[in-house]
């Protein structure tokens, strides 16, 4: 059995058949999870300025470039292992450097609070034992998080819960979207507007305190009622949430402080983004959008998104992470002005635009490590296919070195 | 020879509001070429409700400009499985729906990237390559 690094669920139940050197089938992954650890077709090469050539070449290249930076970024950090980021963490202190991640404008905000302990939160394990009510508010787990209602929520069987979806288990869905997961949710389904969430958290708490709400009354006492009888519950937090309130999560907590059975979790995507919060939090107070000066100052002109639109970084080291795939156009054109540095397993966008490029192996599937799953669980990967590229963790350490 | 007035008449645009979702085929395809024509069909595209299309004149497989003051891209029309209320468009994310969305944040580093305004109109145009999309970044 290994582990899957195709979303933060980390399943660690997946049978590989290896034949000739490459995966070539998986059993119990979801569509997601085989897909990558089959892996890319276009593996990335060294490069330096476009140019072919060898890693030592392009660490060296990359270690000047570095070196002359004066206001660099180190960004990317969610798809690769904890001993990695540890390593990212560590040169972005020596280089005095930023450091961000895709939490940045994902689920940093909501990482940060369950951190601080804002928030009552549990296992994945205790979901699958204990609860009786499962909401997914603005999250499709089903195309996201493909196996999070069949290995943990809505249709195992759990120690407390033999009956699972039949007869023991709810799911609810909130969303703007009908999205798979809501389907599921029969009966369970409240669409809400585009950016609704706050006034449907405000009518839910209504609702709770025995108010009649004024947003679709009928409907939403019946969900308050199923909430408040919850013996073991939980609310699945998806970016459609956090996208919609952004930094009000006053509201969600007070939200969460009228319903004392139910615990809250936040969606993670990129299979070890919540290691990269836990490790930089660790070290920091912060989850991302750091600036190493001396000391750490947090501050949100450090993050990827307005570091480049303020024009505010000379250089980007970008680990396993594509921006140009991932970030508004129009954000993002200070990468056509700035020396970047890509270092990733495939060919991406940005790495079509670098000025260096560093293959690495697939964590997960060519190195091992660690990795911690979207509750907080740390997992072991294992190294299934041997290969010639260095790891992101040995790339960064040669990189700290010739620096 | 009669004049082809249709040629010189540009299409009507529409106002609409788009938001973004996940697709596991999307990733799917993403996870193993995002240069491919999979990974194009599955994110060049723009989800919409029955009676929206029927109300903007048209039908699944059509291709049309979304735009806005942030970006342009033509994509392919298809109509969403499900009953929709109405007024709301779907774009899987992707650098496509990435090309439209604000790069304002009010300077709090989280764009709106379920949020977009646009207008949609029939085109006979190609759909918009990733070439193109990172044609301007180039070196
Ligand atoms: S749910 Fe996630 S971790 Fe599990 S097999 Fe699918 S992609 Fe891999």
């Amino acid at each position: 059995m290994v582990t899957c690094t195709g979303c933060g669920l980390l399943c660690d139940d997946i049978e590989v058949v290896v034949e000739n050197g490459k995966i070539k089938e998986t059993r119990n992954a979801c569509r997601r999870g085989a897909a990558r650890m089959r892996g890319c077709m276009n593996r990335l090469s060294p490069s330096v300025n476009q140019k072919p050539s060898d890693i030592k070449n392009c660490i060296r290249k990359a270690a000047d470039i570095l070196r002359n930076a004066r206001s660099p970024m180190l960004f990317g950090w969610s798809n690769s292992t904890c001993e990695a980021q540890l390593k990212g963490i560590q040169l972005a202190r020596k280089l005095n450097a930023a450091i961000d991640d895709t939490s940045s404008f994902c689920q940093g905000i909501l990482i940060e609070k369950v951190l601080q302990k804002k928030f009552r939160t549990c296992s994945l394990e205790d979901i699958r034992d204990k609860a009786d009510v499962l909401v997914y508010w603005g999250s499709d787990a089903q195309d996201s998080l493909p196996r999070h209602l069949s290995r943990f929520s809505y249709f195992p069987r759990g120690e407390s819960r033999q009956r699972g979806y039949e007869e023991d288990r709810i799911a609810i869905a909130i969303d703007v979207r009908e999205s798979n997961t809501a389907k599921i949710c029969k009966g369970h389904f409240y669409r809400i507007p585009l950016k609704g969430d706050w006034d449907f958290i405000l009518a839910l708490m209504d609702a709770l305190s025995g108010k009649v709400p004024s947003y679709d009354s009928k409907k939403m006492l019946e969900l308050a009622s199923i909430m408040k009888k919850a013996e073991f519950g939980a609310i699945f937090l998806g970016i459609g949430l956090t996208y919609s309130i952004k930094e009000d999560f006053d509201i969600l907590q007070k939200l969460a402080d009228m319903l004392p059975n139910i615990n809250i979790m936040p969606m993670v995507g990129p299979y070890n983004m919540r290691g990269f919060n836990e490790a930089l939090f660790k070290e920091t107070s912060f989850v991302n959008r750091v600036k190493f000066d001396g000391k750490a100052s947090h501050d949100s002109s450090y993050s990827i998104v307005e570091a480049l639109r303020n024009k505010s970084i000379d250089t980007l080291l970008i680990v396993g992470s594509d921006p140009l795939s991932s970030l508004p156009r129009s954000a993002i054109s200070h990468l056509a002005n700035i020396p970047i540095i890509c270092i990733d397993p495939c060919v991406t966008l940005t790495s079509r635009i670098a000025s260096v490029t560093i293959p690495c192996a697939y964590s997960g599937v060519e190195n091992g490590g660690s990795a911690v799953r979207m509750d907080g669980k740390v997992v072991e990967l294992t190294k299934i296919l041997t290969t010639n590229f260095p790891s992101d963790e040995e790339i960064l350490t040669r990189l700290t070195e010739a620096l | 020879m009669p004049i082809d007035v249709g040629k010189f008449l540009k299409s009507p645009e529409y106002e609409i509001k788009i938001t973004t979702y996940r697709d596991i085929f999307q990733v799917e395809a993403l996870e193993r070429d995002r240069f491919g024509e999979e990974y194009r069909k599955l994110s060049a595209c723009i989800m919409m409700g029955r009676n929206d299309l029927k109300k903007m004149g048209l039908k699944a497989g059509d291709r049309v400009r979304v735009s806005n003051n942030c970006g342009s891209v033509v994509v392919e029309v298809k109509e969403t499985k499900r009953e929709e209320p109405g007024g709301l468009a779907f774009m899987v994310n992707s650098p496509w729906s990435n090309a439209l969305v604000s790069g304002d944040t009010g300077g709090k580093g989280i764009p709106e990237f379920k949020n977009i305004n646009a207008k949609v109109s029939l085109v006979k145009d190609e759909v918009t390559t990733l070439e193109s999309l990172i044609g301007i970044f180039r070196k």
